[in-house]
């Protein structure tokens, strides 16, 4: 008889725990009551996300509390000032490579907080570029960055055009391969003002990190071990000329210097500028008859090479969790749902690039399979284009040194300076920038 | 022994005393003890590391500094020159209609209700190059076949710039000079007519200078403002290219709050107090002369 009752316990027991397993089962844990306030990066394509945390919020019991949504230049500024009031005790806010050095103190170390396993499903080079002096400050989220070369494949298809050019500049008309090949085409399609070679993002980091992967693809760097600045090589001078050269060829709208993404964007998507180096998230703005007049006229290729390299400065978005968190856990459980597989599925469905390896081979294979030769296309120059991609210096002082240099950049564009001049005054005042924040 | 008990004009002011302190007071100490330290927003322990003069002697033998010091200065001068010849005519003219004058007065107040982000934006796409108005009808009129770069060109974008400014603050020119008109006697006008004189020089002896103490106040008020332009300059070309448009508040703006370096910027928020004052000082010295020049008790 007492052993028919343990049974019958037994049984019953495993029943109320298998009725129970989707909450208290489940794999982003239980979290009832918990109300998580998060400072999130606000945007079209960044939106199709933050629906997905309604189901987090129904597995977990905890509730989601958006309480910003900004651009990231404003999210940073909100941060900033956050730290400066020491009012840090919001839980989740989205990240950047480019800005997280400068956080110093406000997020956890994920990495006790988050599986190993589930760190060892990202690309290895992501989780690098989210570590900041040995701490994993942030997982990173399906939007990868790493420019490709979106062009109008209508440039190609011309004979006549195709003559002229091989006659003026001794080698065949063909995507460019290198960015002299590059500034060759640029220059030779320009009419202004009715159509464009290119544009360039003209001022703030947009400029300066151009600049910068095209001085390492000049064989340069743009700082050395001891944080020197070294971009003012001969490396540095030939990157910037490709600059100059552009702007003073008219090969560039003259607006392009107060140009940043939006206006690249918008100005490739009307039809009127033949070659454009822009990131994965475009690709699928750019061939949209809705979005762009540019639509199914456009190519995609990886991004040029140098001199020296082919290179692609790159940076990607991510989750953190401030150290102030009341509730960590349950904060840590939003970044990873957030950061999952079946959110990096959905969220790179719309086009951007996937920083977990699972999900990089399911949408090319995916698109290798489809019937979307466009999209297999961009999939194909974006994987080859991240091959040769690196991080911006892990140092908190990036963002205020390329404040120093853009302005400079800018000066041996529109011809206030030699391009020698420019680049040694912005060393000079980086140097001095690098001197006072003790690095040597 | 008998406590002095405060007297009750002193505690009836003492509120006022205490909110002036809290939100006036308090912000400019604290500033101004920020400015010795090397205080950034991302490390608040900086806040407690006293500097001296560091910051001070920095920004002082920066060019960068003395030369958005510069264009602030052009800019004021050439923005509260043009707005007062502009408000000027404006006030006298609408001082001629007879009929429909305060709906003219109205109109008159658009542009001051439009915020001045509203109006960089505005004149951001007024002024772009590639699908502005301003190069669309020049190149349609046929007047030119290339694209102006409005915001890129040195000269082209502080006109661009002032061009914005002077259209959402000459109505404040206006405004005050049609007070100055209204509060006006009309006898010395008169007077004058009938000793012949002419309409030119009714207004040089006359109208000119029953209004000059209006202007000055209106010149004092508008100096404080252009002085701290930001909101149009910062959309319509964040200061740049290669800092052509750099103003003092758009370098201080970008230290204190894009590189976090408030100590910085406060410094260069007090030397830049400087104009302001050098400003006032000079327009009171003219309103106390023009208000002499007129009989009245300075």
């Amino acid at each position: 008889m007492r052993k028919h009752r343990i049974c019958l316990s037994l049984l019953t027991g495993c029943l109320a725990a298998f009725a129970a397993g989707p909450i208290t089962a489940s794999e982003w844990g239980s979290h009832e009551g918990v109300v998580i306030e998060a400072k999130l990066i606000g945007g079209q394509q960044y939106e199709g996300l933050y629906a997905r945390i309604a189901d987090w919020e129904a597995a977990t019991g905890a509730k989601v509390e958006i309480i910003s949504k900004k651009s990231h230049f404003e999210i940073d500024k909100e941060i900033k000032s956050d730290m400066a009031a020491g009012t840090t005790d919001w839980c989740v806010g989205s990240n950047h490579s480019s800005f997280a050095p400068q956080y110093e103190g406000l997020y956890v170390d994920l990495e006790g907080l988050v599986p190993a396993d589930v760190i060892g499903e990202f690309v290895p080079g992501n989780i690098r570029a989210s570590t900041v002096g040995g701490e994993l400050l942030m997982l990173p989220r399906a939007h990868f960055d790493v420019s490709v070369l979106y062009y109008l494949k209508s440039n190609y298809e011309d004979a006549e055009r195709a003559k002229a050019f091989e006659a003026e500049y001794g080698y065949p008309l063909a995507v460019p391969d290198t960015w002299q090949q590059f500034k060759d085409q640029a220059i030779f399609f320009a009419d202004p003002p009715n159509f464009y070679g290119t544009q360039y993002a003209g001022k703030d980091e947009a400029i300066v990190g151009r600049f910068y992967e095209m001085v390492v693809a000049e064989g340069g760097n743009f700082l050395d071990e001891d944080r020197r600045p070294i971009f003012n090589s001969e490396a540095g001078q030939r990157a910037l000329q490709w600059f100059v050269d552009l702007y003073q060829a008219k090969a560039v709208p003259a607006g392009t210097l107060s140009y940043v993404w939006d206006e690249l964007g918008q100005g490739f998507a009307s039809g009127t500028v033949a070659l454009n180096l822009d990131w994965p998230g475009w690709a699928g703005f750019f061939n949209d008859p809705e979005s762009s007049k540019a639509a199914g006229n456009v190519g995609v290729a990886v991004q040029p090479m140098g001199s020296v390299t082919r290179t692609g400065w790159s940076g990607h978005h991510g989750f953190s969790v401030t150290n102030e968190c009341a509730n960590k856990e349950a904060a840590v459980s939003l970044v990873m749902f957030l950061t999952s597989e079946e959110s990096q599925m959905a969220e790179s469905a719309g086009g951007s690039l996937p920083t977990r390896s699972a999900v990089w081979q399911a949408n090319v294979a995916a698109a290798e399979s489809g019937d979307d030769a466009y999209r297999a296309e961009a999939l194909k120059a974006f994987a080859a284009g991240a091959e040769y991609a690196f991080a911006v210096p892990p140092i908190p002082e990036w963002g205020e040194s390329t404040n120093l240099v853009f302005p400079e950049l800018q000066t041996a564009i529109v011809g206030d300076k030699t391009v020698k001049e420019a680049l040694d005054d912005a060393a000079e005042a980086v140097d001095e920038l690098m001197r006072e924040a003790g690095y040597y | 022994m008998r406590v002095r008990s405060i007297p009750p004009w002193l505690l009836l002011l003492l509120p006022a005393f205490a909110v002036m302190a809290a939100v006036i007071l308090l912000p400019l100490i604290f500033s101004l003890y920020s400015s010795f330290t090397p205080y950034k927003l991302t490390r608040p322990s900086t806040l407690w590391r006293w500097i001296g003069t560091f910051n001070y002697e920095k920004i002082l033998a920066d060019w960068k500094f003395w030369a958005a010091f510069g264009r602030t200065v052009l800019f004021l001068t050439i923005a509260l020159n043009v707005q007062l010849v502009l408000g000027l005519i404006v006030a006298l003219l609408v001082n001629q209609v007879t009929w429909g004058q305060r709906g003219l007065r109205t109109i008159l107040m658009f542009p001051m209700m439009f915020s001045p982000i509203l109006v960089g934006f505005q004149f951001k796409f007024i002024f772009n190059d590639n699908v502005g108005l301003v190069n669309n009808a020049l190149q349609a009129l046929g007047m030119t076949d290339v694209a102006l770069p409005w915001l890129v060109d040195g000269k082209l974008a502080l006109f661009s710039i002032l061009f914005a400014e002077i259209w959402m603050s000459t109505s404040v020119f206006a405004i005050l000079i049609l007070a100055g008109l209204f509060a006006m006697p009309r006898d010395p006008l008169e007077a004058a007519r009938v000793d012949g004189c002419t309409a030119w020089q009714c207004f040089r002896h006359i109208t000119l200078p029953f209004l000059m103490p209006f202007i000055w106040i209106a010149m004092t008020i508008r100096s404080l403002d252009v002085a701290r332009a930001y909101d149009i300059v910062q959309i319509m070309t964040g200061g740049g290219p290669a800092r052509r448009t750099e103003l003092l508040w758009t370098l201080m703006a970008r230290t204190g709050y894009v590189d976090a370096r408030m100590g910085v910027a406060n410094a260069m928020g007090y030397v830049a107090i400087l104009l302001s004052i050098l400003f006032t000082i000079y327009f009171f010295h003219k309103l106390n002369a023009a208000r002499s020049d007129l009989g009245m008790v300075v």
